[in-house]
């Protein structure tokens, strides 16, 4: 009995001793220091003497981690992906390649995972590359990392992502926010898409969904827009840069790049064109802008846009409210456009406006921007599908005049409609008018009955 | 079993025992050693060059150094860290001295104590030049006060 | 030198003797819990299953890792959850620590559950050990309570909402359970409160308890005469006589060993001498080996297997299915039902018929063919919570709905 018990006691010591042994010969060699060890080889083939390449190589490995406060996140991707910030890293076998162009957004001020996505606390590579269980932001693929720049660029023009400009032109104008909810704005019907980046980070899926949007979400009430592969690709860009990420103001406050194509889109937005002209083409009560930037100081133009008159006594131009990066953009369009911009921007439909056709113009660019195209269609034509709604379809709102007061429809708008059924057996038709009340203001509602109310046919008599 | 192997047995069983007990108070202290740390790097970046021209000492408030470039000699970094029981010391350009606040320290532009209590000069870190062209500063390295990084223009 | 500081360490005579042996176990305060001789029978693998002593190694093991990871965590959200991230990537032995904690939590529900199991089975609950199962039941709670607390501290979505589904069930108790819910909570849902008063319920309030009534567990098992005899053997006299004269010694006016050389209890206890052996070494041998087995089970689970981490905790996003912690999906199938009675009526009542078993239960015999009526009760009731686990474990899936284990995308597990 005793011998037993102490042959059973020693075997139980032994077993304690190896399992401790096993956790810790397993804690002592974690994956990346031999990453590290790698990288320090490769840092010691450019070492001139021995006595250097021996120090290199055996220079202690650590974790390396990135304290990102203001992005609420640490990144240990560089424990090791240590050649990030060395140019002679350029070509060398990854991990350890060097970043392109990467001085503008130095890795010690926003790490790596707020554009690369991937699981910055990790440090085994399944683990930080984020293609585990329960990470929701695995890597993005390389051809949509740049759809990351959006988080903070969340306007005008990103240089090298022309896809971002238009994918957020295309929301826009195909009235996504008739149904959807972005940053508080916008319908109900469909999801809020203010975190869709962050919770749907699957590029593939919402390409194809874009394209078809019953093809990978059958119950969707989503109608089919016809996007091409482009503008698909655009809009999942867009999609991508929405992660809602919170983040200081150190990030937020550069979300303007002043770049050229900015500053043409300023200059068409702010009609500049009625009274300047280009190389002779464009308004005439303005100076031609053509070399305005070698006649004028960079300085001189900028001060100018924050007040004409004291810069240039007798000016007529009135002061426009443009931040220091809009007039920089638009300084920077200056120095380049030609006489072929004016007849664009021409062509565009710049022009001189009452102030009836601006509040129509204005009711129209809010009905494109709370997104009622997307339910009534483009130009109010309506066409959107809406089974079980009398006439299965959304209303085109073109003779809206003809059976409705004004008050009448800024009432609908204001407190929302449900449409009557065609078939009271069948399910509620899948698309209602929202009410909007709170979210579109007095001003754009007036606008937007105004705008409708200049849909009706010219020429067409009142039915009565 | 005889009592030999008997005695054997239980011999074993403490040594492998003690090995335990050894490997698992060697593993919790290893284990109390951070794996990372939450505080401002030991080596870091400052910017480039350029962003320093020479004057007034710059005061990196995170990393607790001045920088100073001297237009003759160069860059080179001082802990602003009191020798004495580790207050942070302020620059005074008017007296070109560094005043500890706590216990009234005074040391020179080069470090050297000229009032008490502190017991040593400033420590001096190592200036170089990364990869990418930008000033680092290593905490890990300190130097003497002679020692400059010279860029040559 | 070293002779004499070992002799004032180690007072009594060198355990070659009977007296030392004796001795070794009186002058030890960790070891004069134990009497200097057991009987043969109790060391048997078979009468206990040492599952009293595995229930005790495992709060030892818990508590040693629970302490080192505390040096890691902060109970703040989402820190919390950042914590585990550290403990599995950064952290020298963080990931088997926290393995550790998980898997000896885990067996420990299971092993005082048995614990349990085995002494009504021995019937080990009667006189003069009736208090002794009230202290243990109220242990049962306890470890249960330590789990349910040390489930929320990761902070992921499992945690956060298994804790929002039983807190549920506690707030659907009548009268007190709304109010109960805000007091654990410190809010009316899962948050930064909660997650400190789960915090501090977790490493000091509830550890604390569970020390005290371990101890008073243990010294009552010495006071209510040692571990009770197996049930079918011979029965245990009522009780030890009371008016025992202690002896009196010149240089002391009370000792230990006086009654023990007066052979007082000792002699009730044991009376046969051959069916008895010294504590040192054979009790201690098996007690160190129990340890030894138990901290092996759970090294060897701690790397064989990694303790679940889910996403970080979103309030906005409920899994589907949330589900307590395995342990309580028998509570959460009944709750599914009916929450004020069968959640929380039925549990009640089961829990006071087991606190109470001792005092209702007149039947003095321990022999299993005697208590037929209590076995197949017992019998019951466990195998009933068992199949209503499995159930809530394999056979619920997304809004508590029925599926087979086996159907494709079935969400089992907890």
């Amino acid at each position: 009995m005793r011998d037993r018990a102490r042959l059973v006691f020693f075997l139980l010591s032994l077993a304690n001793m190896v399992l401790l042994g096993l956790a810790l010969a397993r804690a002592a060699r974690p994956g990346w220091a031999a990453y590290q060890r790698s990288y320090h080889r490769l840092e010691a083939q450019s070492e001139p003497n021995a006595a250097a390449k021996a120090a290199v190589e055996g220079a202690p490995v650590a974790i390396a981690q990135i304290i990102l406060p203001g992005l609420q996140r640490v990144d240990r991707c560089t424990t090791c992906h240590q050649g990030v910030e060395n140019p002679a890293m350029k070509g060398a076998p990854e991990p350890f390649s060097y970043h392109p162009d990467i001085s503008r957004h130095p890795p010690s001020r926003f790490g790596c995972t707020i554009c690369h996505g991937g699981q910055g606390l990790a440090t085994d590579l399944a683990a930080a590359h984020g293609r585990v269980a329960h990470w929701h932001q695995p890597l993005l693929p390389r051809e949509y990392v740049r759809a990351s720049c959006g988080q903070c660029h969340t306007k005008g023009d990103v240089p090298g992502v022309p896809e971002l400009a238009e994918g957020r032109r295309l929301f826009d104008t195909h009235g996504c926010r008739g149904c959807h909810r972005l940053r508080g704005v916008g319908g109900t019907i469909g999801p809020d898409l203010s975190r869709e980046g962050a919770t749907r980070r699957d590029p593939a899926w919402l390409e194809r969904h874009f394209l078809d949007p019953r093809a990978v979400s059958p119950n969707s009430v989503m109608p089919n827009f016809h996007f091409t592969p482009g503008q698909a690709k655009d809009l999942t860009y867009y999609m991508l840069s929405l992660t809602g990420e919170e983040m200081s103001n150190y990030y937020t406050s550069e979300s303007v790049i002043p770049s050229i194509p900015y500053g043409r889109e300023l200059f068409a937005r702010k009609n500049c064109i009625t009274c300047h002209s280009i190389g002779g083409v464009g308004g005439k009560s303005g100076p031609d802008l053509e070399g305005v930037t070698r006649r004028h100081s960079a300085r001189w133009l900028d001060e100018h846009f924050v007040n004409p008159t004291l810069v240039s006594p007798g000016s007529t131009m009135p002061a426009y409210d443009l931040t220091s990066d809009e007039r920089t953009a638009l300084i920077r369009f200056m120095a380049v456009a030609t006489d072929k911009d004016a007849e664009a921007l021409l062509a565009g439909g710049a022009k001189a406006l009452t102030p009836e056709e601006a509040a129509v113009e204005a009711g129209a660019r809010a009905f494109v921007h709370y997104g009622c195209v997307g339910c009534h269609g483009q130009g109010a034509a309506g066409g959107v599908a809406n089974p079980n709604s009398q006439g299965g379809q959304v209303p085109s709102l073109i003779h809206v005049a003809d059976d409705y007061k004004k008050s009448e429809v800024m009432a609908i708008i204001r407190d929302g409609k449900t449409p009557p059924l065609a078939d009271p057996a069948m399910p509620a038709p899948p698309l209602t008018m929202p009410s909007w009340k709170g979210t579109v203001n007095e001003e754009d509602l007036h606008n937007i009955v105004e705008y409708l109310w200049s849909l009706k046919p010219r020429g067409e008599g009142s039915r009565w | 079993m005889n009592r030999r192997s008997f005695l054997s047995l239980s011999t074993a069983s403490a040594a492998a025992l003690l090995a335990t007990a050894g490997m698992g108070l060697a593993g919790f202290f290893r284990f109390l050693y951070p794996g990372v740390f939450y505080e401002p790097a030991r080596r870091f970046k400052v910017g480039y060059p350029a962003d320093f021209p020479p004057g007034q000492p710059v005061f990196l408030p995170t990393e607790k150094v001045y920088l100073f470039h001297d237009p003759a000699k160069g860059f080179s970094a001082a802990s602003a860290v009191c020798t004495h029981l580790g207050c942070t010391v302020q620059w005074s350009e008017r007296d070109r001295q560094f005043d500890c606040p706590c216990h009234g320290s005074v040391f020179a532009a080069d470090g050297a104590v000229l009032r008490g209590p502190a017991p040593r000069p400033l420590t001096w870190l190592e200036v170089t030049l990364s990869k990418d062209g930008q000033l680092q500063i290593n905490k890990n390295r300190p130097v003497t006060d002679a020692y400059h990084l010279l860029i040559p223009a | 030198m070293l002779k004499s500081i070992l002799r004032s360490i180690f007072r009594g005579d060198p355990p070659s003797t009977q007296k030392g042996r004796s001795e070794l176990v009186f002058y030890n305060l960790w070891l004069h819990i134990h009497p200097a001789k057991v009987r043969k029978e109790h060391l048997k693998l078979r009468h206990t299953g040492y599952l009293g002593f595995v229930s005790f190694f495992l709060l030892l093991i818990l508590g040693a890792t629970g302490l080192a990871l505390m040096f890691y965590y902060h109970p703040y959200p989402p820190r919390a959850y950042q914590d585990m991230k550290d403990l599995q990537f950064v952290v020298f032995l963080g990931p088997f620590l926290r393995n550790m904690h998980r898997w000896a939590a885990q067996l420990l529900v299971v092993a005082v559950f048995l614990h349990l199991c085995r002494v009504f089975y021995a019937g080990a609950y009667k006189e003069p050990r009736q208090f002794n199962w009230v202290v243990g039941v109220l242990l049962l709670f306890l470890v249960l309570t330590l789990s349910f607390t040390g489930y929320l501290l990761p902070w992921d979505q499992k945690a956060f909402w298994a804790i929002t589904v039983g807190t549920n069930i506690v707030a659907s108790a009548p009268l007190v359970g709304p109010v109960v819910k805000v007091l654990l909570l410190g809010g009316h849902s899962l948050g930064i409160q909660a997650l400190l008063r789960f915090y501090v319920l977790h490493v000091a309030v509830l550890p604390g308890l569970a020390a005290a009534l371990v101890m008073v567990h243990l010294w009552r098992i010495r006071k209510d005469g040692g571990l009770a005899p197996s049930p079918s053997g011979p029965r245990e006299p009522s009780a030890p006589p009371r008016e025992t004269p202690i002896p009196s010694s010149p240089e002391k006016s009370y000792g230990l060993m006086g009654i023990v050389t007066g052979k007082p209890t000792f002699e009730v206890l044991v009376p046969e001498e051959e069916e008895a052996v010294f504590s040192y070494p054979y009790a201690f041998l098996r007690e160190g080996a129990a340890f030894l087995a138990t901290s092996a089970a759970v090294m060897a689970l701690a790397l064989l297997y990694n303790a679940p981490l889910s996403e970080v905790a979103d309030p906005s996003k409920t899994p589907n299915p949330a589900k307590a912690p395995w342990y309580f999906l028998g509570v959460q199938e009944l709750v599914s039902h009916s929450p004020a009675l069968s959640g929380i009526l039925l549990p009640s009542l089961l829990v006071l018929a087991l606190l109470f078993l001792p005092y209702y239960d007149g039947n003095p015999s321990r022999r299993p063919r005697d208590r037929v009526l209590a076995l197949s009760l017992f019998a019951l009731v466990v195998l009933s919570y068992l199949v209503l686990l499995l159930i809530g474990l394999y056979f619920r899936g997304a809004g508590w709905a029925w599926v087979w284990p086996w159907a494709k995308g079935a969400g089992g597990g907890a």
